[in-house]
Protein backbone atom coordinates (compact mmCIF):
# COMPACT_ATOMS: atom_id res chain seq x y z
CA UNK A 1 0.00 0.00 0.00
CA UNK A 2 1.46 3.35 -0.92
CA UNK A 3 1.74 6.43 1.29
CA UNK A 4 -0.51 8.28 -1.13
CA UNK A 5 -3.39 5.89 -0.68
CA UNK A 6 -2.84 5.82 3.08
CA UNK A 7 -2.61 9.49 3.81
CA UNK A 8 -4.41 11.56 1.26
CA UNK A 9 -6.62 13.45 1.61
CA UNK A 10 -6.80 13.20 5.40
CA UNK A 11 -3.13 13.86 6.11
CA UNK A 12 -2.23 16.75 8.33
CA UNK A 13 1.13 17.77 9.65
CA UNK A 14 0.79 18.78 13.28
CA UNK A 15 2.59 17.21 16.25
CA UNK A 16 0.61 14.54 18.09
CA UNK A 17 0.81 16.13 21.52
CA UNK A 18 1.33 19.76 22.21
CA UNK A 19 -0.17 20.34 25.63
CA UNK A 20 0.82 20.58 29.30
CA UNK A 21 0.65 16.95 30.51
CA UNK A 22 -0.20 17.51 34.18
CA UNK A 23 -3.16 19.79 33.42
CA UNK A 24 -4.46 17.29 30.89
CA UNK A 25 -4.07 14.45 33.39
CA UNK A 26 -6.03 16.36 36.02
CA UNK A 27 -8.77 17.08 33.54
CA UNK A 28 -8.75 13.45 32.42
CA UNK A 29 -9.37 12.35 36.00
CA UNK A 30 -12.42 14.60 36.27
CA UNK A 31 -13.80 13.47 32.92
CA UNK A 32 -13.18 9.81 33.75
CA UNK A 33 -14.98 10.20 37.09
CA UNK A 34 -17.95 11.84 35.35
CA UNK A 35 -17.96 9.18 32.61
CA UNK A 36 -18.00 6.45 35.25
CA UNK A 37 -21.22 7.98 36.52
CA UNK A 38 -22.72 7.66 33.04
CA UNK A 39 -21.99 11.19 31.79
CA UNK A 40 -21.75 10.70 28.03
CA UNK A 41 -20.83 14.35 27.43
CA UNK A 42 -17.72 13.89 29.56
CA UNK A 43 -16.81 10.73 27.70
CA UNK A 44 -17.31 12.53 24.38
CA UNK A 45 -14.65 15.01 25.51
CA UNK A 46 -12.26 12.17 26.26
CA UNK A 47 -13.00 10.70 22.83
CA UNK A 48 -12.33 14.06 21.21
CA UNK A 49 -9.05 14.36 23.07
CA UNK A 50 -7.66 10.92 22.30
CA UNK A 51 -9.33 9.74 19.10
CA UNK A 52 -6.51 10.93 16.86
CA UNK A 53 -3.81 9.26 18.95
CA UNK A 54 -5.75 6.03 19.16
CA UNK A 55 -6.70 6.14 15.50
CA UNK A 56 -3.08 6.63 14.42
CA UNK A 57 -1.87 3.79 16.61
CA UNK A 58 -4.54 1.45 15.26
CA UNK A 59 -4.02 2.66 11.71
CA UNK A 60 -0.26 2.04 11.82
CA UNK A 61 -0.91 -1.41 13.25
CA UNK A 62 -3.56 -2.41 10.71
CA UNK A 63 -2.47 -0.32 7.71
CA UNK A 64 -6.07 -0.01 6.50
CA UNK A 65 -8.01 3.20 6.93
CA UNK A 66 -11.54 1.75 7.09
CA UNK A 67 -10.52 -1.04 9.39
CA UNK A 68 -8.71 1.41 11.64
CA UNK A 69 -11.88 3.52 11.83
CA UNK A 70 -13.90 0.50 12.93
CA UNK A 71 -11.34 -0.69 15.47
CA UNK A 72 -11.00 2.82 16.92
CA UNK A 73 -14.74 2.81 17.52
CA UNK A 74 -14.49 -0.59 19.17
CA UNK A 75 -11.63 0.63 21.33
CA UNK A 76 -13.64 3.53 22.72
CA UNK A 77 -16.72 1.38 23.16
CA UNK A 78 -14.64 -1.16 25.11
CA UNK A 79 -13.23 1.72 27.16
CA UNK A 80 -16.74 3.00 27.95
CA UNK A 81 -17.87 -0.47 28.98
CA UNK A 82 -14.70 -1.07 30.96
CA UNK A 83 -14.70 2.27 32.79
CA UNK A 84 -16.19 0.82 36.00
CA UNK A 85 -13.12 -1.45 36.20
CA UNK A 86 -10.66 1.41 35.57
CA UNK A 87 -9.14 2.15 38.98
CA UNK A 88 -6.72 4.82 37.84
CA UNK A 89 -3.57 2.78 38.53
CA UNK A 90 -2.35 3.79 35.07
CA UNK A 91 -2.95 7.08 33.27
CA UNK A 92 -6.14 7.13 31.22
CA UNK A 93 -4.34 7.32 27.81
CA UNK A 94 -2.06 4.45 28.82
CA UNK A 95 -5.09 2.34 29.67
CA UNK A 96 -6.76 3.41 26.43
CA UNK A 97 -3.67 2.54 24.38
CA UNK A 98 -3.62 -0.90 25.96
CA UNK A 99 -7.22 -1.44 24.85
CA UNK A 100 -6.42 -0.14 21.36
CA UNK A 101 -3.42 -2.44 21.11
CA UNK A 102 -5.45 -5.45 22.22
CA UNK A 103 -8.27 -4.60 19.81
CA UNK A 104 -5.75 -4.28 16.98
CA UNK A 105 -4.17 -7.61 17.86
CA UNK A 106 -7.60 -9.23 17.87
CA UNK A 107 -8.34 -7.75 14.47
CA UNK A 108 -5.01 -9.00 13.10
CA UNK A 109 -5.88 -12.46 14.39
CA UNK A 110 -9.29 -12.28 12.70
CA UNK A 111 -7.62 -11.14 9.52
CA UNK A 112 -5.28 -14.11 9.63
CA UNK A 113 -8.23 -16.45 9.85
CA UNK A 114 -10.01 -14.82 6.98
CA UNK A 115 -8.79 -16.89 4.08
CA UNK A 116 -10.22 -14.64 1.39
CA UNK A 117 -8.42 -11.65 2.79
CA UNK A 118 -5.20 -13.63 2.96
CA UNK A 119 -5.48 -14.37 -0.74
CA UNK A 120 -6.01 -10.68 -1.42
CA UNK A 121 -2.99 -9.80 0.72
CA UNK A 122 -0.91 -12.34 -1.15
CA UNK A 123 -1.91 -10.73 -4.43
CA UNK A 124 -1.01 -7.33 -2.99
CA UNK A 125 2.36 -8.69 -1.85
CA UNK A 126 3.08 -9.99 -5.35
CA UNK A 127 2.30 -6.54 -6.68
CA UNK A 128 4.61 -4.97 -4.12
CA UNK A 129 7.42 -7.34 -5.11
CA UNK A 130 6.94 -6.41 -8.76
CA UNK A 131 7.15 -2.77 -7.77
CA UNK A 132 10.33 -3.53 -5.83
CA UNK A 133 11.97 -4.96 -8.93
CA UNK A 134 11.10 -1.87 -10.91
CA UNK A 135 12.32 0.32 -8.07
CA UNK A 136 15.69 -1.43 -7.97
CA UNK A 137 16.64 0.37 -11.14
CA UNK A 138 15.49 3.75 -9.94
CA UNK A 139 17.38 6.13 -7.71
CA UNK A 140 16.19 6.21 -4.13
CA UNK A 141 15.22 9.70 -3.14
CA UNK A 142 13.97 10.62 0.32
CA UNK A 143 10.33 10.15 -0.60
CA UNK A 144 10.87 6.65 -1.98
CA UNK A 145 12.89 5.69 1.05
CA UNK A 146 10.13 6.83 3.40
CA UNK A 147 7.66 4.73 1.47
CA UNK A 148 9.97 1.77 1.74
CA UNK A 149 10.44 2.25 5.47
CA UNK A 150 6.70 2.38 5.84
CA UNK A 151 6.31 -0.70 3.69
CA UNK A 152 8.95 -2.56 5.68
CA UNK A 153 7.28 -1.43 8.88
CA UNK A 154 4.03 -2.99 7.76
CA UNK A 155 5.80 -6.29 7.09
CA UNK A 156 7.55 -6.45 10.44
CA UNK A 157 6.19 -8.88 13.06
CA UNK A 158 3.52 -7.23 15.22
CA UNK A 159 5.66 -7.21 18.36
CA UNK A 160 8.35 -5.20 16.56
CA UNK A 161 5.93 -2.93 14.72
CA UNK A 162 4.11 -1.83 17.86
CA UNK A 163 7.30 -0.73 19.69
CA UNK A 164 8.45 1.29 16.67
CA UNK A 165 5.05 2.95 16.42
CA UNK A 166 4.93 3.81 20.11
CA UNK A 167 8.53 5.01 20.25
CA UNK A 168 8.87 6.97 17.04
CA UNK A 169 5.34 7.93 16.08
CA UNK A 170 3.90 8.46 19.54
CA UNK A 171 7.20 9.48 21.17
CA UNK A 172 6.84 7.22 24.20
CA UNK A 173 9.47 6.20 26.74
CA UNK A 174 10.44 2.62 27.57
CA UNK A 175 8.44 2.90 30.79
CA UNK A 176 5.26 4.02 29.04
CA UNK A 177 5.59 1.28 26.43
CA UNK A 178 6.19 -1.33 29.12
CA UNK A 179 3.02 -0.23 30.88
CA UNK A 180 0.91 -0.31 27.73
CA UNK A 181 2.23 -3.60 26.41
CA UNK A 182 2.54 -5.15 29.89
CA UNK A 183 6.07 -6.27 29.17
CA UNK A 184 9.33 -5.80 31.10
CA UNK A 185 11.46 -2.85 29.99
CA UNK A 186 14.21 -5.29 28.97
CA UNK A 187 11.85 -6.97 26.50
CA UNK A 188 10.75 -3.60 25.14
CA UNK A 189 14.38 -2.68 24.52
CA UNK A 190 15.11 -6.01 22.87
CA UNK A 191 12.13 -5.69 20.54
CA UNK A 192 12.90 -2.06 19.72
CA UNK A 193 16.58 -2.70 18.97
CA UNK A 194 15.74 -5.76 16.88
CA UNK A 195 13.05 -3.86 14.96
CA UNK A 196 15.40 -0.96 14.13
CA UNK A 197 18.12 -3.41 13.17
CA UNK A 198 15.74 -5.17 10.78
CA UNK A 199 14.81 -1.87 9.13
CA UNK A 200 18.46 -0.90 8.97
CA UNK A 201 19.43 -4.21 7.35
CA UNK A 202 16.68 -3.87 4.75
CA UNK A 203 17.74 -0.32 3.95
CA UNK A 204 21.38 -1.42 3.69
CA UNK A 205 20.49 -4.22 1.30
CA UNK A 206 18.44 -1.81 -0.83
CA UNK A 207 21.33 0.64 -0.89
CA UNK A 208 23.67 -2.13 -2.01
CA UNK A 209 21.28 -3.23 -4.77
CA UNK A 210 20.91 0.39 -5.84
CA UNK A 211 24.71 0.82 -5.97
CA UNK A 212 25.09 -2.38 -8.02
CA UNK A 213 22.38 -1.27 -10.43
CA UNK B 1 34.64 0.46 23.05
CA UNK B 2 33.88 -2.48 20.75
CA UNK B 3 31.71 -2.10 17.64
CA UNK B 4 28.97 -4.35 19.07
CA UNK B 5 28.76 -2.19 22.18
CA UNK B 6 28.77 0.94 20.03
CA UNK B 7 25.80 -0.40 18.09
CA UNK B 8 23.86 -0.88 21.35
CA UNK B 9 24.83 2.60 22.51
CA UNK B 10 23.58 4.08 19.21
CA UNK B 11 20.18 2.53 19.82
CA UNK B 12 20.09 3.95 23.34
CA UNK B 13 21.16 7.31 21.95
CA UNK B 14 18.08 7.41 19.71
CA UNK B 15 15.94 6.67 22.74
CA UNK B 16 17.54 9.52 24.76
CA UNK B 17 18.98 7.04 27.22
CA UNK B 18 22.65 8.05 27.17
CA UNK B 19 24.41 10.34 29.61
CA UNK B 20 26.71 13.09 28.30
CA UNK B 21 29.70 10.96 29.26
CA UNK B 22 28.36 7.96 27.32
CA UNK B 23 27.72 10.13 24.28
CA UNK B 24 31.30 11.42 24.43
CA UNK B 25 32.63 7.84 24.58
CA UNK B 26 30.47 6.85 21.62
CA UNK B 27 31.64 9.89 19.66
CA UNK B 28 35.25 8.93 20.33
CA UNK B 29 34.62 5.46 18.93
CA UNK B 30 32.79 6.81 15.88
CA UNK B 31 35.68 9.13 15.14
CA UNK B 32 37.95 6.13 14.70
CA UNK B 33 35.56 3.56 13.18
CA UNK B 34 34.14 4.11 9.70
CA UNK B 35 31.92 1.02 9.85
CA UNK B 36 30.13 2.26 12.98
CA UNK B 37 29.87 5.76 11.56
CA UNK B 38 28.15 4.32 8.50
CA UNK B 39 25.87 2.28 10.75
CA UNK B 40 24.95 5.43 12.66
CA UNK B 41 24.12 7.21 9.39
CA UNK B 42 21.77 4.39 8.38
CA UNK B 43 20.17 4.30 11.81
CA UNK B 44 19.65 8.07 11.60
CA UNK B 45 17.98 7.64 8.22
CA UNK B 46 15.66 4.94 9.55
CA UNK B 47 14.71 6.92 12.65
CA UNK B 48 14.25 10.13 10.66
CA UNK B 49 12.02 8.35 8.16
CA UNK B 50 9.98 6.81 10.95
CA UNK B 51 9.56 10.12 12.70
CA UNK B 52 8.50 11.93 9.57
CA UNK B 53 5.50 9.68 9.15
CA UNK B 54 2.66 12.11 9.02
CA UNK B 55 -0.23 12.08 11.41
CA UNK B 56 -3.25 10.69 9.65
CA UNK B 57 -6.48 12.50 10.42
CA UNK B 58 -9.36 10.36 11.55
CA UNK B 59 -12.69 10.59 9.69
CA UNK B 60 -14.67 13.72 10.55
CA UNK B 61 -17.59 11.75 11.90
CA UNK B 62 -15.54 9.38 14.06
CA UNK B 63 -16.51 11.07 17.33
CA UNK B 64 -20.19 11.01 16.38
CA UNK B 65 -19.99 7.34 15.39
CA UNK B 66 -18.30 6.42 18.66
CA UNK B 67 -20.81 8.34 20.74
CA UNK B 68 -23.73 6.74 18.88
CA UNK B 69 -22.39 3.32 19.81
CA UNK B 70 -21.75 4.45 23.38
CA UNK B 71 -25.31 5.78 23.66
CA UNK B 72 -26.67 2.52 22.28
CA UNK B 73 -24.58 0.48 24.72
CA UNK B 74 -25.73 2.71 27.59
CA UNK B 75 -29.41 2.34 26.68
CA UNK B 76 -29.02 -1.43 26.30
CA UNK B 77 -27.43 -1.57 29.72
CA UNK B 78 -30.43 0.27 31.16
CA UNK B 79 -32.98 -2.00 29.49
CA UNK B 80 -31.03 -5.23 29.85
CA UNK B 81 -32.84 -7.87 31.92
CA UNK B 82 -32.07 -7.88 35.61
CA UNK B 83 -31.09 -11.04 37.43
CA UNK B 84 -34.69 -11.88 38.36
CA UNK B 85 -36.45 -10.57 35.27
CA UNK B 86 -37.11 -14.07 33.92
CA UNK B 87 -38.54 -15.18 37.24
CA UNK B 88 -42.29 -14.85 37.07
CA UNK B 89 -43.92 -18.18 37.93
CA UNK B 90 -47.66 -18.65 37.38
CA UNK B 91 -50.11 -19.24 40.25
CA UNK B 92 -50.47 -22.91 39.32
CA UNK B 93 -46.70 -23.36 39.38
CA UNK B 94 -46.48 -21.75 42.80
CA UNK B 95 -49.25 -24.02 44.14
CA UNK B 96 -47.62 -27.19 42.75
CA UNK B 97 -44.24 -26.16 44.14
CA UNK B 98 -45.80 -25.37 47.53
CA UNK B 99 -47.54 -28.77 47.62
CA UNK B 100 -44.31 -30.63 46.78
CA UNK B 101 -42.40 -28.60 49.34
CA UNK B 102 -45.04 -29.42 51.97
CA UNK B 103 -44.76 -33.13 51.20
CA UNK B 104 -40.98 -32.94 51.50
CA UNK B 105 -41.25 -31.05 54.81
CA UNK B 106 -43.75 -33.49 56.28
CA UNK B 107 -41.51 -36.38 55.24
CA UNK B 108 -38.59 -34.78 57.06
CA UNK B 109 -40.68 -34.07 60.16
CA UNK B 110 -41.98 -37.62 60.36
CA UNK B 111 -38.44 -38.95 60.29
CA UNK B 112 -37.38 -36.86 63.31
CA UNK B 113 -38.92 -38.17 66.58
CA UNK B 114 -37.98 -35.02 68.53
CA UNK B 115 -39.81 -32.73 66.10
CA UNK B 116 -42.65 -35.21 65.72
CA UNK B 117 -43.32 -35.21 69.46
CA UNK B 118 -43.85 -31.43 69.41
CA UNK B 119 -46.70 -31.72 66.94
CA UNK B 120 -50.33 -32.27 67.94
CA UNK B 121 -50.52 -35.03 65.32
CA UNK B 122 -48.24 -37.73 63.89
CA UNK B 123 -47.37 -39.10 67.34
CA UNK B 124 -47.69 -42.69 66.26
CA UNK B 125 -51.40 -43.33 67.00
CA UNK B 126 -53.20 -41.33 64.32
CA UNK B 127 -53.95 -42.50 60.80
CA UNK B 128 -51.22 -40.48 59.11
CA UNK B 129 -48.50 -41.84 61.38
CA UNK B 130 -49.71 -45.39 61.10
CA UNK B 131 -49.83 -45.23 57.32
CA UNK B 132 -46.34 -43.70 57.20
CA UNK B 133 -44.80 -46.27 59.56
CA UNK B 134 -46.48 -49.17 57.83
CA UNK B 135 -45.05 -48.01 54.53
CA UNK B 136 -41.59 -47.44 56.09
CA UNK B 137 -41.55 -50.93 57.70
CA UNK B 138 -42.63 -52.52 54.43
CA UNK B 139 -39.80 -50.77 52.63
CA UNK B 140 -37.22 -51.53 55.35
CA UNK B 141 -37.97 -55.21 54.96
CA UNK B 142 -36.75 -55.00 51.40
CA UNK B 143 -33.25 -53.63 51.96
CA UNK B 144 -32.03 -50.77 54.19
CA UNK B 145 -29.25 -49.50 51.90
CA UNK B 146 -31.45 -49.58 48.81
CA UNK B 147 -34.16 -47.74 50.68
CA UNK B 148 -31.80 -44.93 51.77
CA UNK B 149 -30.51 -44.63 48.21
CA UNK B 150 -34.03 -44.53 46.83
CA UNK B 151 -35.09 -41.89 49.36
CA UNK B 152 -32.01 -39.82 48.58
CA UNK B 153 -32.75 -39.94 44.84
CA UNK B 154 -36.43 -39.18 45.42
CA UNK B 155 -35.52 -36.23 47.64
CA UNK B 156 -33.08 -34.86 45.08
CA UNK B 157 -35.60 -35.21 42.26
CA UNK B 158 -38.24 -33.55 44.40
CA UNK B 159 -35.85 -30.66 45.05
CA UNK B 160 -35.04 -30.29 41.34
CA UNK B 161 -38.76 -30.39 40.47
CA UNK B 162 -39.59 -27.71 43.04
CA UNK B 163 -36.76 -25.50 41.80
CA UNK B 164 -37.80 -25.86 38.17
CA UNK B 165 -41.44 -25.19 38.90
CA UNK B 166 -40.66 -22.10 40.96
CA UNK B 167 -38.19 -20.88 38.32
CA UNK B 168 -40.98 -20.27 35.79
CA UNK B 169 -41.42 -21.33 32.20
CA UNK B 170 -38.73 -19.11 30.59
CA UNK B 171 -36.01 -20.18 32.98
CA UNK B 172 -37.18 -23.77 32.61
CA UNK B 173 -36.91 -23.56 28.81
CA UNK B 174 -33.43 -22.14 29.07
CA UNK B 175 -32.43 -24.87 31.51
CA UNK B 176 -33.76 -27.63 29.26
CA UNK B 177 -32.01 -26.09 26.26
CA UNK B 178 -28.74 -25.87 28.16
CA UNK B 179 -29.11 -29.50 29.27
CA UNK B 180 -29.81 -30.64 25.71
CA UNK B 181 -26.75 -28.80 24.44
CA UNK B 182 -24.62 -30.71 26.91
CA UNK B 183 -25.86 -34.08 25.74
CA UNK B 184 -23.20 -35.91 23.71
CA UNK B 185 -25.73 -37.08 21.08
CA UNK B 186 -28.74 -35.07 20.00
Amino acid sequence: MSEHSLQSPQTIGIPLTNVVPSAIEQDDLLLVAASKNGDQEAFAQLVQRYQRLVFNLVYRMLQQYEEATEITQETFLAAWQGLPAFRGDARFPTWLYRIAYNCSLKQLELRKRDRALQVALEAERTLVNANDEQRENAELDARDRQLLVQEHLSHLPTKYRIVLILRHLQDMTYEEMAEILTMPIGTIKTHLFRARNLLKERLQSLNRESDMG
Amino acid sequence: MRCKEASQQMQLYFDNRLTIQQIRTLEAHLASCDACLEELTIFETVVKDLETFKVVAEPDDLNAKIMRRVALAASQRKTSPSRFSLWHPSLLEILVAATLATIATIGTILQQPSIRSMLPFAKGHDGLSLAYFNMLHALMNVDGTTLILALWIAGTLLGVCITLIVAGSEMRTQWFRAMLERLPVR
